[in-house]
């Protein structure tokens, strides 16, 4: 579903490297969970999967996509397939509830039939279909998380990728928005976090790569990640 | 499906435009007191207009003619002139009519009237007095004149005396004109360097929204052509707003103005309401146009996400 060869990220002029030869696969269906410390190049492994940044060097690929080199006006068609929830939630301040949920698919050109009957869908799945019309200010921090996940899922993404999702949210709600990414990943969908927050990997139970100076220095199947 | 997309574009401007209230206030009010810059100094160019045209109005030139010319030949000279392109209107004043008005115009002077009583017989000729269509004309017309086989009844005609007066109001007409364009030139680069910033504003405190509908899969068209349709719908506005001030404004000063310049016709009013699409139509054209290119250039830099 997802392939990293070889991938490494350099910005100049300072030549930072945050990216050193990544290499790691992800099977269709899995859990999981990048972890490491602030500044390891989560946040660009992310940037890279959703073309908001390329590589320096190596290869990515995406349901067979080759991303590597994608060209400008195919990046729209690449977020389309993967669903992105991030840490700021990015929800668009103007818009309701309902209206968020629903430019996902207004922007692809879905018939209205159809935002009739996903939009309602996905925001019962999220447990926000009693809170259709209000505008994002006027909701707490989980439940913002929650509609920018029923975006994500909106036009039915293969991926959904969750950067930091837990970051700006208690204990408590965070537990939720896992259970609620979960809940996402059985039925079917490949899910992606990243996180810094280590009870909160070490509670899923699921695969963990672990990031440190943007080299991967674990990958284990059912991991922990214990801060060095 | 274009409907439906066409649709969804107008929806999404007309939410923008009234979710974002006091910001398409700000906007539209920025770009409404640019165009009545803009109209203050159209009025005040058709002030100015009107006043020279009325001093310009106020130039013509007499020819006289030898006392012995009958007045059917000096009927002949008016119909010649009168055929001239440059020419706007001839009027014959008879040698009786020309003494009548020495007479009166000398009436509280005994010498001279006692001079036209020991004369006995009328020494004036009859005169023309020849109005140009441009004060330019007239040197064009004393040339004619002079170059025509009637230059031998002529005794006098006064556009010699009178040159250093015309050249001088051609002058001030020709001065107070290219003043008036450079000067209104100059605030409509203004006025446009306003509007665009406005719209630039505008579009950047957007920028995050935009970054977030480029992120969930947005195009570039599908994300422009609403913040488009928002400027149209602000150069509407502002078009109808500044069309009703700048009316309500005219019809309000022009009784001052008139008493202002008295003894000149200056109507701004009808000149506004007689052109009225001309001039509200191109300011709506104008602003349209301006709207919908400052946004597409200012949105262009927030899509690179």
């Amino acid at each position: 579903m997802i392939n990293f060869r070889g991938v490494s990220k350099i910005f100049y002029p300072e030549r930072t490297i945050a990216l050193a030869n990544v290499t790691f696969d992800v099977a269709p269906g899995e859990f999981v969970s990048i972890v490491g410390k602030s500044g390891t190049g989560k946040t660009t492994l992310v940037k890279i999967l959703t073309a908001e940044t390329r590589a320096t060097e190596g290869q990515v690929t995406v349901g067979g996509w080759d991303i590597t080199r994608i060209r400008h006006r195919e990046i729209p068609y690449l977020r389309r397939q993967i669903g992105v929830v991030f840490q700021d939630f990015k929800l668009l301040p103007k818009k309701t509830v309902l209206e968020n949920v629903a430019f996902a698919l207004q922007v692809i050109g879905a018939r209205p039939s159809r935002i009739r009957r996903i939009v309602p869908e996905v925001l019962k799945i999220v447990g926000l279909e009693d809170k259709l019309d209000r505008f994002p200010i006027h909701l707490s921090g989980g439940e913002q998380q929650r509609v920018a996940i029923a975006r994500a899922l909106a036009h039915g993404p293969k991926i959904l990728v969750a950067d930091e999702p837990t970051g700006n949210l208690d204990a408590m709600t965070s537990q939720e928005i896992i259970a609620l990414l979960l809940k996402i990943n059985q039925i079917g969908t490949t899910v992606l976090l990243v996180s810094h927050d280590q009870s909160l990997v070490n509670h899923i139970r699921r695969r963990v790569i672990v990031l440190d100076d943007g080299k991967i220095v674990s990958d284990q199947a059912v991991g922990r990640y214990r801060l060095e | 499906m274009i409907i439906v997309t066409l649709y969804r574009i107008v929806r999404f401007a007309w939410q923008g435009f009234w979710r974002n209230f006091w910001l398409s206030v700000a906007t539209v009010s920025i770009i409404v007191l640019a165009s009545l810059t803009v109209n203050t100094l159209l009025a005040l160019n058709v002030v100015a207009d009107s006043a020279v045209k009325s001093l310009q109005q106020k130039i013509d030139i007499s020819i006289y003619f030898d006392p012995g010319a009958d007045e059917a030949t000096v009927l002949e000279v008016q119909d010649y002139l009168a055929k001239l392109s440059q020419v706007a209107s001839v009027r014959y004043i008879s040698p009786a009519v020309a003494l009548q008005e020495l007479r009166l115009r000398h009436s509280d002077d005994a010498m001279i009237l006692q001079a036209l009583e020991d004369l006995g017989e009328n020494p004036l000729g009859a005169t023309l007095i020849v109005t140009a269509h441009q004060p330019e004309d007239y040197p064009e017309i004393a040339k004619i004149l002079d170059r025509s086989p009637y230059k031998g009844l002529v005794t006098e005609e006064n556009f010699s005396t009178h040159r250093a007066t015309i050249d001088e109001i051609i002058a001030i007409a020709s001065r107070v004109n290219r003043t008036g364009l450079a000067i209104s030139l100059f605030f409509v680069v203004i006025a446009i360097l306003i509007a665009f910033n406005t719209i630039r504003v505008t579009i950047y405190t957007h920028r995050e929204e935009i970054a977030i509908m480029k992120l969930v899969g947005a195009s570039n068209a599908i994300i422009t052509a609403p913040f488009v349709v928002e400027g149209v719908l602000y150069a509407l506005i502002a078009s109808v707003i500044t069309a009703v001030v700048t009316l309500i404004g005219i019809n309000g000063i022009q009784p001052q103005l008139q008493n202002f310049f008295t003894g000149t016709p200056l109507n701004l009013a009808q000149y506004f309401t007689e052109n009225f699409f001309t001039i509200f139509g191109l300011q709506l054209v104008g602003i349209t146009l301006l709207n919908v290119v400052a946004s597409t250039i200012a949105i262009r830099r927030y899509l690179k996400v």
